[in-house]
């Protein structure tokens, strides 16, 4: 188990190694060096020179790679060129409003599209039977940033329910937080409760048939229980289809947030991109994919752990 | 073998609902020009945020420009992305799958690990970070210069291909080992033989149902990177990009210029996703529980 | 009355479980009912061992499922009666046909591989079946566990309890079904072709330790199977069924040595006898009705060697005749 573990790990790691390198080059590729960039167009070639070295730009290209991982190994993820600040406080003051919409639009998805897939897998034909084949259609389908934009017209414009925008952090009390997150989380999560509800139906749906079910009613345990026997057998597939989701939603969180203008890890981003803020945009890019990788690698454990024929195999 | 008519008396409405959108949407596409009322990129000021009527049955957007005939072209490169991605993706992993399954050793390590390094790239992600890069103008490769379109399809297509790679490889690897393929070898059949007899026949339902939900992700990518000003370019009209334009009318009210480009999308993904569900339950019933998320 | 409520004995000296003209039926495509258990009658006494015999398709198995209220849709039990200790049990209201199972009627299912919850620890499960019928703390109950295991011969059943189904042998997942199933000392086992996925060796450990716990604890038992000569092994009474309806039914003893239904012989006939001379392997020919295809006479004329014009027109009744009871106008 624990060699499994390790090995899943390690060849994670590798992953983030190689694929970090392909952001690196990527960066590398587009038009301009950051020392043009920085300097702009009238700058001689000795001061672009003297600043590349001074930035340890002239170096070769793999030694910069191994340097920019090993800072941020250190938590440095480097200073801009272009701005001058420090590119790991700019995540850092970034990174709560993206992850506090994040988080609770995946607290939704699991528990509507959960709750959701159990009621429909429990009664067939029944009134969430259909609410989940409607979501399988209409919640897969409708793009969370139109979702959005939608909700901000209705609730926010029409209703003045909700404000339709901008963000107040959790130190401006939670009621205001809320207020700012619940739209950009709900839109987010719709497409999420659909996949879930889907697959904890089709899986329930699949253990309730199984003959151990058969076996517990034989034993006259209760419902209730019945249920239980048959949903601990269903839940893997949907622990590790909501893993995967969580590393997904980070990605349309992007969008979401430019609808309700947040100043989350988007904006900061798009500044990076129109500022060709080469460090700033890898940093956040980085930080997605080692979020990304993580949440494929705990899909994947989840998956062995809960399964008691791969623990002891492993 | 089934019949071809009693397989398709097997697809149930829900089936035939997603192709016929599928197919309008396909047909608008190809046939914009002759389709759309008006020029999608002309200008006129005297017709701004005409609400419907008869002359603009979708209305006018801020440029006086009609709103349908921008839908209709919108069309192109909602598919252009979203079928051009998953062309290039099946095409990059079918090769994949095929090169590691058959070569075996290190090959098949090599060429798997890096499936495996490309599936863990957060697609939108990066779409955003390397068109912006980029920069959305023409980028010169060699003697090829790619429009930004191409450039996201090519993005687009490669983060798609582990999908098909691990689908081929899994196939393929068993059907390589299996004696009835050594006994086919040995009775003198080339390796193309066993590719396009016995491997490719064996993966394209599920190439086939994969694909087309694909597709329905690489359209909303693709209204989404134009979305962010980094997709298709004005005046040229996108779903996205006119969603994008629409921000500022959900406060004045003009309803219209959110509602018509947002539904386009939706209403296209819809087709593709039941048309893969119905393609799903005629190949693969069994599979139901497998879900693509994105 | 005793404190756990358990249904005492109506004091008549009645068979304990007592089946009349139960009938199970699917719902066709086509909105009509077919029905495959077409009016079966037996009983089984307290600490009787039956077999109840047929090939597959004969509707063993979904009657004994019908007495446990057990049908999974679309089948459902259309008509008849189960007398268990004075009680219909088809009337019985769904929690308390639930009190019963497991504490009065336990059932054993055929594949011991996927019967038992393959995420939970074997003593997990079977205290769980304990705490659902009686009061006890978890220590008692886990007591009460390990002392059903030794019970069906598994050694060291202490530790035996924290062990995941998959760590067990499919023998021993059948002895541990069946420790699930008298861990509250129920009067009736129904053990449902429980040896059937099981190798040979094996099948007879299983049959000998069902023959043993029903002497030493009184249980009685429903043994269903295919193979007569397996059955006739541990049980007082064979019942035959083909074609959803009961073909023969007597002592043991009675039906070895003469079988009256021309069914019944060939069963006797088709299986081979691992102990005795080595003869000629019969199998009887043709396939069972399909459902809904049932003939209008005798379910078995179209295979029947012996079969008369009488046999194709009309069914022929259950008859007593001495000890046995048999259906068939042609009776050898």
């Amino acid at each position: 188990m624990l060699r499994l573990v390790a090995g899943r790990i390690v060849s994670s790691i590798g992953t983030l190694l190689f694929v970090g390198f392909a952001l690196f080059a990527m960066t590398r590729a587009g038009p301009g060096s950051p020392a043009r960039i920085v300097l702009g167009a009238d700058a001689t070639a000795a001061q672009l020179a003297q600043f590349e070295q001074a930035n340890g730009l002239d170096r070769p290209f793999l030694a910069q790679y191994g340097a920019w991982l090993s800072d941020i190994l250190r938590g440095d993820f480097g200073r801009s060129f272009v701005t001058g600040r420090d590119v790991g406080t700019e995540i850092v003051n970034a990174l709560p409003v993206t992850l506090s919409i994040v988080l609770f639009a995946f607290a939704i998805a699991v528990v509507f599209g959960v709750g959701i897939g159990i009621a429909a897998a429990l009664r067939p034909g029944g009134v969430f039977d259909r609410v989940s084949r409607l979501l399988s259609v209409v919640g897969l389908s409708v793009p969370a940033f139109w979702l959005g934009i939608v909700l901000i017209r209705f609730v926010a414009v029409d209703l003045r329910w909700l404000p339709p925008g901008g963000y107040a952090p959790l130190s401006a009390g939670l009621g205001a937080h809320l207020q700012t997150i619940l739209m950009p989380a709900v839109s987010l999560a719709v497409y999420y409760i659909a996949v879930l509800a889907r697959m904890t139906q089709a899986s329930l749906q699949d253990t309730l048939r199984g003959d151990y079910v058969r076996t517990a009613r034989a034993m006259g345990l209760s419902s209730p229980r019945v249920v239980v026997y048959a949903l601990i057998n269903a839940l893997p597939p949907v622990i590790n289809l909501a893993a995967l989701s969580f590393g997904y939603m980070f990605g349309w969180a992007l969008i979401i947030e430019q609808v309700f203008n947040v100043p989350g890890l988007s904006r900061a981003l798009l500044n990076a991109i129109s500022q060709r803020d080469f460090l700033l945009l890898q940093g956040i890019v980085f930080l997605f994919t080692i979020i990304f990788v993580l949440a494929n690698l705990t899909a994947d454990l989840v998956n062995r752990v809960l399964d008691p024929r791969q623990r002891v195999a492993a | 073998m089934r019949g071809l008519s009693s397989t398709l008396r097997m697809i149930d409405w829900t089936g035939w609902l997603g192709a016929g959108i599928v197919l309008v949407m396909v047909c608008a596409a190809i046939f914009a020009p002759l389709i759309a009322p008006y020029d999608p990129v002309a200008l006129s000021i005297e017709d701004r945020l005409l609400a419907p009527d008869m002359a603009h049955w979708l209305g006018t957007d801020q440029a006086g420009r009609d709103v349908l005939s921008r839908v209709i072209f919108g069309a192109r490169a909602s598919l252009a992305v979203g079928i051009g991605a998953v062309v290039i993706g099946a095409l990059i992993g079918v090769s994949a799958g095929l090169f590691a399954a058959y070569k075996g050793g290190l090959g098949d390590q090599i060429v798997m690990r890096i499936v495996d390094g490309v599936a863990s790239i957060p697609l939108l992600v990066w779409a955003i970070a390397i068109v912006g890069i980029l920069g959305v103008g023409p980028v010169r490769v060699g003697p090829l210069l790619l429009p930004n379109e191409i450039k996201i399809v090519l993005l687009v297509g490669v983060l798609f291909s582990p999908v098909f790679a691990r689908v081929t490889y899994a196939v393929a690897s068993r059907v390589v080992g299996a004696d009835y393929v050594r006994a086919r070898w040995l009775q003198g059949a080339t390796h193309w033989d066993i590719v396009s007899g016995d491997i490719l026949p064996n993966c394209l339902s599920p190439i086939i149902v994969q694909g087309t939900l694909l597709v329905a992700i690489g359209i909303v990518v693709e209204a989404s990177v134009s979305f962010v000003g980094l997709g298709v370019q004005p005046p040229q009209a996108s779903w996205g990009s006119m969603l994008s334009d629409a921000r500022s009318a959900i406060y004045s009210g003009e309803w219209w210029l959110p509602v018509f480009p947002g539904l386009a999308i939706s209403i296209t993904v819809i087709g593709f996703n039941l048309l893969g569900d119905a393609v799903r339950e005629l190949f693969d019933p069994r599979s139901e529980a497998r879900t693509l998320v994105a | 009355m005793s404190g756990t409520g358990r249904m005492e004995g109506s004091g008549t000296g009645g068979p304990l479980l007592r089946i009349e003209g139960l009938r199970v039926g699917f719902r066709s495509a086509d909105g009509g009912v077919v029905e495959a258990v077409r009016g079966v009658d037996f009983s089984v006494a307290a600490g009787e061992a039956v077999g109840v015999v047929g090939e597959s398709g004969s509707g063993k198995s979904l009657s004994m499922l019908a007495v446990m209220r057990l049908l999974g849709s679309p089948a459902r039990t259309t008509g008849g009666r189960v007398m268990f200790d004075g009680q219909d049990l088809l009337a019985l209201d769904e929690a308390r046909m639930r009190a019963i199972r497991g504490r009065d009627i336990a059932m054993v299912f055929q594949d011991p591989q996927s019967s038992l919850n393959p995420a939970l620890t074997i003593g997990r499960q079977i205290t769980d079946v304990v705490r659902a019928h009686r009061q006890v703390s978890g220590a008692e109950a886990r007591r009460i566990a390990a002392e059903s295991l030794e019970r069906v011969g598994i050694r060291d059943a202490g530790k035996r309890l924290d062990a995941y189904p998959h760590e067990f042998s499919g023998g021993m997942r059948q002895r541990a079904l069946i420790a699930m199933a008298i861990a509250c000392r129920p009067r009736l086992l129904i053990a449902d072709e429980p040896t059937t996925a099981l190798d040979v060796t094996v099948q007879a450990q299983i049959v000998d330790l069902i023959a043993e716990l029903r002497r030493d604890l009184g249980i009685a038992v429903i043994f269903i199977s295919h193979n007569l000569q397996l059955v006739a092994e541990i049980v007082d009474r064979v019942v035959v069924m083909y074609g959803g309806k009961v073909v023969e039914d007597g002592p043991v003893e009675a039906i070895e040595l003469r079988p009256r239904h021309p069914y019944t012989g060939l069963l006797q006939a088709c299986v081979p006898n691992l102990t005795g001379p080595v003869g000629p392997l019969v199998a009887i020919e043709g396939a069972p009705p399909r459902l809904g295809r049932m003939p209008q006479g005798c379910p078995f004329s179209p295979r029947c060697p012996h079969v008369v014009e009488a046999c194709i027109e009309e069914m022929p009744p259950l008859e007593r005749e001495a000890e046995l009871r048999f259906a068939c106008w042609r009776p050898q």
